[in-house]
Order: structure tokens, then C-alpha cells, then sequence
């Protein structure tokens, strides 16, 4: 197994670091080849330019300025964002990693036709991990619509194969969580990780199922 | 003579995201609003909130200092207008940064004992100004995210007395007579602003 882990988040130290680690820490016991990009302490550069956009359909140009992160996408089968939620979304930093890295031929496929619309381009990416913090109750956050949930598990789970394996965690109201709270939130992200990617996977078990 | 503020993301001047917030900027000029430009790509706002920030995030006294005069442009605002293109079902980073470091605890919305309540009330009338690749139907099974975070987040802080939200759809099938289109549904929409 190969995962790609992006975290996303301006503070070591912070909750969603010791979410990182729990995944990190699952990723490792069961053998995984694990990239981390953090993107912060990178400094990554969330804004798409205008120039980029100019040759946005011309793949080569296109993947020169981010092709580190684009290898990456390419090498990994098992792909996890762990973030925090502001605003009910991604963080800038990580809606510009999306914005810059998810590329025509990389991500997706432009229509060939008119009246197409665009084909998945990651069909070599098995599954999809998702880990938050909320500063929203869960109930805000439903009535809202989960903006921040629906851009990764539905937008970029479009690109996927339609039967890969997708786990979410989100822990809710942030701001006044108790340290049982917190530490059972880890668990959950633990327990989440290994059903990510332990067990048999649908898509095979689906194949090898026996003839009755 | 009422304001608007118009909160522009998108880095190229020909396009049709482009040609949608000028009319935006002249049709309200022309029906006598006092239109502040906020072109976040000319004006190389830097979307990306810093550990600092975040440990004073909820320090309302202090928490606008690295963004006061984006902040004060938003406090001075009648009216609120948001005109960018939808990339991977969101805002543009630019434009996301823009949430995440200006409409702050104590500017947008307020926190007491966990409770929120809305700050902006300054704003009357706000609306959306957009262009998506995908289609109408995969927006919608997508959650159609950025509608959502306007339609029900922003309206949570700014309950204005309008909403409007202008989207054209299926950008990747666009003809030329689809593009003049929604150029006059944005014209129109302004002049009934």
C-alpha cells in the first residue's frame, strides 16, 4: 500500500497534529509506504496563477511548477487529508493544493465531445481518508450542508473509482471539547484508518466471491 | 450614497468571470452605488492564515490587526458581492483565504458560550456571481458546496434583506451565445440589485 497523507494545519502541537500522528501511527503497523507533505511547513503556494490557468489543458507546463505534488498523486493508491474545518471548508492552503495539484490529465479528463462532462483521472487511487476538527456543532454543520466534506468525499471521490473504500472523521465543537472527548475522537481516527485500509477490499472480494 | 463591496478571484483579465464582475462594477455605478473593487488577485491578498493568527484567532480585540483595512472595507459595506469562478467544488484558495482571515470572531459572527450570532447587519443585500465547469446535476450530487456556504453560511452572518445567487453551470460546454447569456443575467440581476 502507498499513501499519500496531506496534512494541513499552521500549528505543531495542535489536535489535528496528534490526528496526524494516529493515522501516521496505523499507516506504519500495518506496513504501508507512507509520503507526508505538510503543507504549511512547506510553504506551499495555494494560489493559482494566472499564467498557470493560460496553459491550464497543457499537461506538461501545467504539472512543471507542482510536479513533486503530482508524482506523488500518481504514486499513491491510498489518499488521506487530515485538516482542520474553517469556515465549514478546507483550509486556503489546502483548497489551493486541489486548485493547483488536481490537474486536467492528472486528476481528471477534459470532454472529448460537446456535451461530455469530465472523465475520473484517479482510477489508480483505491481509497479516501478524511479527517477534521469542527468548531461547528455536528447539527450546524448538517444544516449548512458540510461544504468542506462534500468538496473532498463527493468532488474528489468523483475522480476515484466508483466502488473505492471512503472513511470521514470529524470531531464537532472544537472549541469547548473535554480531554475524554478528544482522546475518544483518536480512537474513532484510529479505528477509521485501519478500516481504510485493512480487511479485503470490496472491489476484490466482490470479484472472488464464490459461484453458488 | 450606499456601498458595495465586490470580492473578485480570478486571475485572468479575459475571462469570462472577468467580463461578469465588470458588469457587475458598472451596472452598480450606474444605479448610483458607491462600488469598492476588491480584486484579490491585483491586490495580491495572501490567502494563507498564519500559526500566529490562529493562536489569536479569538481575541476579538486584536484579531483583525494583519487584515484591518479589508476588514474595514467589509464594515463599510450596504451590500456584499462575491464574483469568482467554482474550482473543485469550492472558492479559489484566494477567495477561501479570504474567509478564513477577514470574516473573523467579532466581525462576522460572534461566540458567546458557544452560541453564535451574526455581526454583519451593516450588510443589506448580498449575492453570487459564479461560473462552475461542472453541470447543474454533478453540482448537485456533488452537495453543490459553494452554494451551501453562501446560500446558508454567509446568510447565517449577514441575514440580508436580498440574496442573490447567479451561476452558470456546465462551463466546460459553453457556447458563445450561453456566454452573452448569462453576461445579460448578470446585467439584469445588477440592475434590480
Amino acid at each position: 500500500m502507498r499513501a499519500l497523507v496531506i496534512y494541513c494545519h499552521p500549528k505543531e502541537g495542535s489536535f489535528t497534529s496528534a490526528v496526524r500522528d494516529t493515522v501516521l501511527e496505523r499507516l506504519t503497523a500495518s506496513g504501508a509506504d507512507i509520503r507526508l507533505r505538510d503543507l504549511y511547513a512547506e510553504g506551499f503556494q495555494p494560489v493559482l496563477t494566472g499564467d498557470e490557468l493560460d496553459w491550464y489543458l497543457d499537461c506538461e507546463r501545467n504539472c512543471a511548477p507542482v510536479k513533486d505534488h503530482v508524482a506523488d498523486l500518481q504514486w499513491c493508491d491510498t489518499l488521506i487529508f487530515v485538516y482542520p474545518t474553517w469556515w465549514y471548508g478546507l483550509p486556503a492552503m489546502l483548497k489551493g493544493w486541489l486548485d493547483r495539484v488536481l490537474l486536467p490529465d492528472v486528476a481528471f479528463v477534459m470532454p472529448k465531445a460537446p456535451g461530455e462532462t469530465i472523465s475520473k483521472g484517479l482510477t489508480h487511487i483505491e481509497r479516501l481518508g478524511v479527517f477534521t476538527t469542527c468548531g461547528a456543532s455536528w447539527w450546524l454543520t448538517r444544516i449548512i450542508g458540510a461544504p468542506g466534506r462534500r468538496t473532498l468525499m463527493r468532488g474528489v471521490g468523483f475522480l476515484l473509482p466508483t466502488r473505492a473504500r471512503k472513511v470521514f472523521a470529524a470531531h464537532f465543537l472544537m472549541d469547548s471539547a473535554g480531554r475524554n472527548a478528544l482522546s475518544r475522537h483518536l480512537r474513532k481516527v484510529g479505528a477509521q484508518t485501519d478500516r481504510l485500509i485493512g480487511g479485503r477490499r470490496r472491489l476484490s472480494s466482490a470479484k472472488t466471491a464464490p459461484a453458488t | 450614497m450606499p456601498r458595495a463591496l465586490v470580492v473578485f478571484a480570478h486571475p485572468v483579465a479575459e475571462s469570462l468571470n472577468a467580463a461578469a464582475h465588470e458588469i457587475v462594477l458598472e451596472t452598480l455605478a450606474a444605479r448610483g452605488w458607491d462600488v469598492d473593487d476588491c480584486d484579490l488577485y491585483a491586490e495580491g491578498f495572501d490567502p494563507v492564515l498564519s500559526g500566529d493568527e490562529r493562536r489569536g484567532y479569538h481575541a476579538v480585540e486584536t484579531n483583525t490587526a494583519p487584515v484591518q483595512a479589508y476588514v474595514d472595507r467589509l464594515r463599510a459595506a450596504d451590500a456584499f458581492i462575491l464574483s469568482h469562478p467554482v474550482w473543485n467544488f469550492g472558492y479559489p484558495a484566494i477567495l477561501k483565504g479570504w474567509f478564513d482571515r477577514v470574516m473573523l470572531p467579532g466581525v462576522a459572527f460572534q461566540l458567546t458560550d458557544g452560541k453564535l450570532s451574526p455581526c454583519l447587519d451593516n450588510i443589506r443585500k448580498m449575492a453570487s456571481v459564479t461560473t462552475y465547469g461542472a453541470s447543474q446535476w454533478r453540482a448537485f450530487l456533488a452537495g453543490d458546496p459553494p452554494k451551501k456556504l453562501f446560500k446558508r453560511a454567509v446568510w447565517g452572518t449577514v441575514r440580508p434583506e436580498k440574496m442573490r445567487y447567479i451561476a452558470q453551470y456546465d462551463m466546460n460546454n459553453i457556447t458563445r451565445s450561453g456566454c452573452e447569456a448569462f453576461l445579460a443575467r448578470v446585467r439584469q440581476e445588477m440592475e434590480a440589485f
